[in-house]
């Protein structure tokens, strides 16, 4: 990607210097934001939608789209409340196997894409019903309470100081980063999101490569899932509705390109901060709840004009 | 005398459909078109030639207000204008036929040619009475009164598509009609009908621009030509007062060895051979053999089952019958991932939908075909990839600003040759060449012939497809004609020509349509 990179970064510089800014501003509206305390608690939150995002920063890129990874975190979330409480498991093991699950429907989304070719879009609206109406039948709208104490460390404890799952995050990240950028999975990852034909008669295993993508994307969902129970201390079926949207939000207001072929995983993770920065720095200023969701949407549509004029500018 | 002249054009070029003076344009800093000059006289036909980048395509997209020049005029019927848009062009008359045929599929003829201009009742319904009735007017002024106004253009061929375009064109009142390489998806006896069209609209008084690299059609029908060289105008002739070797001397600024590349060397083994292979009713039962150093040609028809059968040997339709072996060995085919481990290259016909990812760079592209080779431990190895780009850049001659160039920015000569770089890197054993120098000036062209054979005489065995008969008679040691699927003919060298090879592509294609 040596030659797409110069630009690329420039939307990155862009948005880095946007979040940067908002940072400026939303200190100077509210002596609490620009905490050590407050940063690290707004890592904590940013954590389940964050892991999410990376996933959906492939998907994208392939030129697809994920919106079952809210009802894949529900479903995970039920699954290993009703496998420790109803089948009395271990909760070590209900953690596994609720997690396998989870990674089995995101394989699921990617057979069903995959094999019979049903648009991304369709499939994952279609499992998104399914995945959240197995949550509610499973659960019979009850919720589990009463974990161990232990459990709490994954969404409530720190190493070093930091979050827990900040560390998870921050890994994952790199992790995304480096596959995304340097190995051979994502030159095909990008190639099958500009032009799917092309890399299918270079020889691109474009198929498997979408498998893993969406199987990854139930597995970061899954994780999600574990570190919101441990979090919030119980397990609902309704937990992480609407979640889809945060991530593809970030990964849009990053600069991934909802056609395919472009986007990074730095600008998700830059995308992912903004984002948080705005939604707590406004809540802390004052803002009700609603103004945060109008002033998201508006740098939502700030940075894809960016984003447009850049593509202008190229020519060609 | 002179001053006679002068008013005689200056009246002249009062009634002149288009003219354009001094006209530049840049982009991204690079002048691709550069103080060019270029009138249009009604009813003639204007040849506009030139290599691949040399300003053409932007020099008509101008005409056609897609694109606004720098500097410069355009003057229609005199009178000085600004296309701001394509809209603006074709109310100033100007219609353009593109080569990629811009229909809509899921409507039908008639209202494919009226689309935008509806004609419309008292009420301000359409009026469909009317828009059947000149539809059907305006195919039968083109000779086409065979074409169903009432059908949907998704079922339509190539040509009939274009006749729909110009019958589009016609629709508006187009004074001028510019026309993208109209026959370089056609196959020939669309193209007989085309030239007709093409005089019978000149009889109208209709101007036509006509861009082709097909010097045959230039001569055929074009009253003057017009070259560009580098976005520089050569020159504008009279067709009458030049000739061939002139006009490719003109393009390419040096004289051109037309001459197709004898063969080197002597075939070896066979290395690739197909026994009884279908894939469904596409290809039926093709079953040939294709030795060591050999160039063997597969004529035949568009649709004729060709590219079908590249694709079923490719992996991209895997075999539903037969065995393919190489090396005498049977194999197995099921992705073109595995028919490029086995040593088969696929050169595709359609270079930008399937040979070429046009918004990544030259090596991002080059590399796709490679990923095994260039990676170290887990990683794309970047340096090796560049490497890679720049060695292909200098051994094909790529004229590129370096390897992070976006092959978008390519001319059509260029991207095939990095298409070609992409798969010489893979060390095939077997290419497979569909439709080699499709939309390929003449300098282009001519390297990738000798490429070709050079390629043969080291050991490299090729099956090439090609629509353009010259070439493929040209070219091949051996000639394949495939039709409805099947091959229908073979010839050796010193037996196919024209006559022999066109008359099985066609008998064949009558027999189909009938059954």
């Amino acid at each position: 990607m040596t030659g797409a990179q110069p630009k690329l970064l420039r939307h990155e510089t862009v948005l880095a210097a946007l979040t940067m800014i908002a940072m400026a501003v939303l200190a100077s509206l509210s002596d609490k934001f620009f905490t050590a305390d407050n940063l690290l608690n707004q890592g904590r939150l940013m954590a389940e939608v964050g892991l999410i995002s990376l996933a959906m920063t492939f998907v994208i890129v392939t030129g697809g789209i994920d919106l079952s990874v809210g009802s894949i975190l529900g479903l995970t979330a039920i699954l290993l409340g009703v496998f420790w409480k109803n089948l009395g498991l271990p909760l070590p093991a209900a953690i596994v196997l609720a997690t396998v699950c989870g990674t089995f429907a995101g394989f699921v989304n990617g057979l069903i894409i995959t094999r019979f070719g049903v648009p991304p879009l369709i499939a994952t609206l279609a499992t998104l019903a399914l995945y959240r109406g197995l949550a509610e039948g499973i659960s019979e709208a009850r919720s589990v309470r009463g974990y161990p104490e232990w459990f709490f460390f994954f969404g409530q404890g720190e190493v070093l100081g930091v979050p827990f799952q900040l560390w998870v995050l921050g890994l994952a990240t790199a992790a995304a980063a480096v596959i995304l950028g340097l190995t051979p999975f994502g030159r095909a990852t990008y190639a099958i999101g500009a032009n799917e034909v092309a890399a299918r008669f270079s020889g691109i295993r474009v198929n498997a490569v979408k498998l893993w993508i969406y199987t990854a994307s139930g597995f970061c969902a899954a994780l999600a899932a574990v570190i919101f129970v441990s979090r919030v201390t119980t397990t609902r079926s309704d937990m992480g509705t609407g979640l889809e949207l945060d991530a593809i939000t970030a990964v849009v207001l990053g600069g991934t390109s909802i056609f395919g072929g472009r986007g990074t995983i730095i600008g998700t993770a830059l995308g992912l901060v903004l984002i948080q920065a705005l939604k707590n720095g406004l809540a802390l200023s004052g803002v009700k709840g609603d103004g945060a969701i109008v002033v998201i949407g508006l740098v939502l549509i700030g940075a894809i004009l960016v984003g447009a004029l850049f593509d202008r500018n190229r020519g060609g | 005398m002179q001053a006679e002249q002068m008013s005689a054009a200056a009246a002249s070029d009062v009634a002149l459909p288009i003219a354009l003076a001094g006209i530049s344009k840049s982009f991204a800093g690079i002048r691709v078109v550069n103080d060019v000059s270029f009138d249009m006289r009604p009813g003639e036909v204007h040849a506009l030639m030139g290599e691949n980048g040399a300003g053409k395509s932007t020099l008509i997209k101008i005409m056609a207000g897609l694109h606004q020049p720098d500097s410069g005029e355009i003057m229609v019927s005199g009178k000085a204008v600004r296309f701001a848009s394509p809209r603006e062009a074709h109310a100033a008359g100007i219609a353009t036929v593109h080569q990629e045929l811009l229909l809509f599929p899921e409507l039908t003829v008639a209202e494919n040619i009226f689309i935008g201009q509806t004609p419309k009742t008292a009420l301000g319904a359409i009026d469909w009475t009317a828009m059947r009735r000149r539809a059907r007017q305006l195919l039968d002024e083109l000779d086409s009164g065979d074409l169903d106004i009432d059908q949907k253009v998704i079922h339509l061929s190539v040509g009939n598509r274009q006749r729909i375009e110009i019958a589009r064109a016609l629709a508006q009142d187009a004074r001028v009609l510019i026309m993208d390489e109209p026959t370089a998806a056609l196959a020939e006896h669309d193209v007989q009908r085309l030239m007709s069209i093409v005089r019978s609209l000149r009889k109208r008084g209709v101007a036509i621009v006509y861009v082709s690299h097909r010097m045959p059609e230039i001569f055929a029908l074009a009253d003057r030509v017009t070259v560009l060289r580098d976005g520089h105008l050569v020159g504008t002739r009279p067709v009458p007062e030049v000739d061939e070797p002139a006009l490719v001397s003109m393009m390419v600024g040096r004289s051109i060895d037309r001459l197709y590349p004898a063969k080197q060397g002597k075939d070896g083994d066979v290395m690739l051979e197909l026994a009884g292979v279908c894939h469904r009713g596409a290809v039926r039962d093709i079953s040939f053999q294709l030795r060591r150093g050999e160039i063997l040609g597969l004529a035949g028809l568009v649709g004729s089952g060709r590219t079908e059968t590249a694709l079923t040997i490719f992996g991209v339709t895997p075999a539903t019958a037969g065995r393919i072996l190489i090396d005498g060995k049977p194999v197995t085919i099921a992705s073109p991932g595995q028919a490029r481990d086995l040593g088969i290259a696929y050169v595709p016909e359609d270079r930008a939908h399937q040979g070429l990812i046009r918004p990544q760079t030259i090596e991002d592209n080059i590399a796709l075909a490679n990923l095994g080779r260039l990676t170290r431990g887990f990683f794309v190895d970047a340096a090796k990839v560049a490497a890679e780009a720049r060695g292909a850049i200098a051994r094909f001659g790529i004229r590129a600003r370096g390897p992070g160039q976006p092959v978008r920015q390519l001319s059509g000569g260029n991207q095939q040759k990095v298409v070609l770089a992409k798969w010489l890197a893979t060390n095939p054993r077997i290419l497979i060449m569909d439709e080699p120098t499709r939309g390929i000036d003449v300098g282009a062209k001519a390297e990738i012939h000798q490429l070709m054979r050079k390629l043969a005489g080291e050991g490299m065995a090729i099956l090439m497809i090609s629509s353009e008969l010259p070439e493929v008679l040209g070219m091949s040691d051996r000639v394949l004609v495939m039709n409805g699927g099947r091959i229908a003919g073979e010839f050796d060298k010193a037996h196919a020509t024209a006559e022999a090879v066109g008359t099985v592509m066609t008998r064949s294609y009558a027999r189909e349509r009938a059954a």
